[in-house]
């Protein structure tokens, strides 16, 4: 039985023409080339080499950036890849949000020519992997107070500091490394092989075990002077890389709510108790009528955030809102999938424990569930409480 | 050189299927695809394209919705896209006249197509082409290359592989081939999006569909599977055994 992605309201027939066929692209590539493979690529803990290669092939990293060799696409035609891309997993969703929005965006917005021309064309076709070392074993939520600092040294800056929580930072060839020079935080391309760079995977996940997710340490690393990214000073710069990604996880939650709730409503059909498919069964619907429900709501709040960013009509509010709820409710279906599933429901033979697992990650990443609802507190009232504080 | 690939559009193999009034009813279709032996005939005409430099022009026939197969062409790479626009139903001759039109229009040397659409399975198409073009037809090829200035197509026969030269214009009917149809890339998708379409119909070919030739008079389900046998307990065996050998020959 195929995947059928539920899509009550047709909110697709919103889509383009273009953005619709690069939907059934990146979904057939998932059929073929994710599904078959992501458990015992998740039981052993690897993201594929063919995975990266495969997304670079398809013209998809860096999707809504333009010019040097980047795809130019809409922000909805970047959401629609990160929701079929999650429909996978969420850990090739994460590949690609890194890869995008944290390590290709803030060269591409804030980098020299020279910088652009270097990395952009290799890491738009998949030849480069970046990652964005921003979060610090202590400073997660509150990236402002971050230790890890850059000195100059003749025409050289010398960095020292440890991250942590970095996706894809092992198989990196570059990372964007948010770090203080003279108190300010500044971007700068550490490459690997750099002198006193080193990035060691971390291990023991329950989650996005298809991921890799590394440390990334400096120990009197060096780099030439122009390696920093000259166009953004302050927490605006790594925040600027975290609405998109964050955007894109909008968009993702509901790819994996998608692929539990097709996964919950073939399973209750097919599974006999009591002489009745259990789909027969009023609480059993009721489950998938509220799944239905959320995922309905979570397409619509995903694909009008869509638009809003393509029109440049948004704040950053609006994108905490659907970055929160859509996990939100992802997880819960995940959840409430798994319940439907029995017992069955933990096996690697369905995919509803993995999104379930996968989704507690995506729920503190990126911003955690928390924190997005103190922005929107913020917004509301006008006062901060996220410190203690004035 | 120029390579004309036929292109029909047919049900998805995953659509669900209804039957109305003896026809299949299209409106209950919901995903419509290229059909899967024309996908090796595009693929094997794209790698002429990147091999020998030649030019693809792909053609389909059929109503509006079925230009999509020809986008879907343009985004892997098709050079020309002909579409011979026909809301109505007709059958195989005419059909073949106004495709073989289409491709003389095209000034293509040479025609790739599937053996049989998915959707009919007639298989009539490409030696119907053929013999309006008055072309040989070389028929269940899986590759077609350009050897110095001759076409050699591999054929799988019961005894083993066969090579076919050909020395001049032909048609060339596609089995299963070595590569599937290439998946197309974003950029490729997004110029797709500009690549015209030249929309015609039977009459601007000078072509009449009125002379059907070969018409399909009704289709039906085929007949319901006979209920499946159930045998318990290890006495049973050699029962099984013996119908697995001399019922369903599998062993």
């Amino acid at each position: 039985m195929g995947y059928e992605a539920l899509d009550f309201y047709d909110v697709d027939s919103l889509l383009t023409d273009e953005e619709r066929m690069i939907r059934d692209v990146v979904r057939d590539w998932v059929d073929e080339s994710v599904i078959p493979k992501i458990e015992n690529a998740c039981r052993e803990g690897v993201f594929l080499d063919e995975w990266r290669q495969e997304l670079g092939g398809m013209g998809i990293l860096g999707a809504p950036l333009k010019g040097y060799g980047c795809p130019g696409l809409s922000y909805t035609a970047y959401g629609v890849i990160c929701r079929e891309l999650e429909r996978g997993d969420s850990g090739i969703r994460s590949f690609a949000s890194v890869q995008g929005s944290l390590a290709m965006y803030p060269i591409w917005d804030f980098g020299s020519e020279e910088q652009k021309e270097k990395y952009l064309p290799g890491m738009a076709s998949g030849e480069l992997i970046g990652c964005f070392g921003l979060t610090e074993p202590d400073y997660g939520s509150n990236p402002g107070d971050m230790v890890t600092k850059a000195e100059e040294d003749d025409d050289h800056y010398i960095l020292n500091g440890a991250k942590m929580w970095i996706t894809n930072g092992t198989i990196a060839d570059l990372a964007v490394v948010w770090a203080k020079l003279d108190g300010v935080i500044r971007g700068f391309i550490v490459e690997k092989g750099d002198e006193g760079f080193s990035a060691p995977e971390m291990k023991g996940k329950h989650s996005l075990k298809a991921s890799v997710t590394s440390e990334l340490v400096f120990q009197d690393c060096k780099i030439p002077k122009d390696r920093i990214l000259p166009g953004v000073k302050g927490l605006r710069g790594p925040f600027s890389c975290l609405n998109n990604a964050r955007y894109g996880i909008s968009w993702g939650a509901v790819g994996a709510a998608q692929s539990c709730f097709d996964s919950a409503r073939s399973y209750a059909m097919s599974r006999i108790q009591f002489d009745h498919p259990i789909a027969a069964y009023q609480l059993v619907q009721n489950k998938l009528a509220w799944m239905l429900r959320e995922i309905t709501k979570a397409q619509l709040l995903a694909y009008h955030l869509g638009v809003k960013k393509d029109s440049g009509e948004w704040v950053p509010e609006h994108i905490s809102l659907a970055k929160m709820n859509n996990v939100d409710i992802a997880l819960e279906i995940a959840r409430v999938a798994r319940d439907i599933h029995g017992a069955n429901g933990i096996l690697d033979e369905y995919p509803v424990m993995r999104h379930m697992a996968n989704l507690e990650s995506v729920k503190t990443y990126e911003g955690t569930h928390d924190i997005h609802n103190l922005i929107l507190g913020r917004h509301i009232t006008g006062i901060q409480a996220f410190t203690r504080e004035a | 050189m120029k390579v004309a690939v036929l292109i029909k559009q047919v049900p998805d193999t995953t659509a669900r299927i209804s039957i109305a009034g003896g026809s299949v009813d299209e409106g209950s279709i919901s995903k419509w695809t290229i059909s899967p032996y024309d996908e090796y005939a595009l693929e094997a005409a794209l790698k002429l394209q990147s091999e020998s430099g030649a030019k693809v022009v792909a053609i389909t026939l059929g109503p509006q919705r079925s230009s999509k197969s020809l986008i879907d062409a343009a985004a892997v790479g098709a050079d020309e896209l002909i579409h011979v626009l026909y809301e109505g139903t007709s059958g195989s001759l005419s059909l073949q006249g106004a495709l073989a039109a289409a491709v003389r229009k095209s000034e293509a040397d040479i025609v790739l197509a599937g053996k049989q659409a998915a959707d009919t399975n007639s298989g009539s198409t490409a030696p119907g082409v053929a013999q309006m073009l008055g072309l040989p037809c070389v028929g269940l090829v899986s590759e077609v290359k350009a050897v110095d200035g001759n076409f050699v197509a591999t054929r799988s026969t019961s005894s083993g592989m066969e090579r076919v030269s050909v020395n001049g214009p032909c048609v060339f009917a596609f089995d299963k081939g070595d590569e599937e149809l290439r998946r197309p890339n974003v950029r490729g998708i997004m110029m797709a999006k500009k690549k015209p379409i030249e929309s015609l119909s039977p009459a601007d070919l000078g072509v009449s569909m009125e002379d059907g030739g070969v018409n399909v008079e009704s289709v039906g389900y085929p007949p319901e599977k006979p209920a499946g046998q159930t045998f318990q307990g290890a006495a049973s065996a050699s029962e099984v055994v013996t119908k697995l050998r001399e019922e369903a020959n599998v062993i």
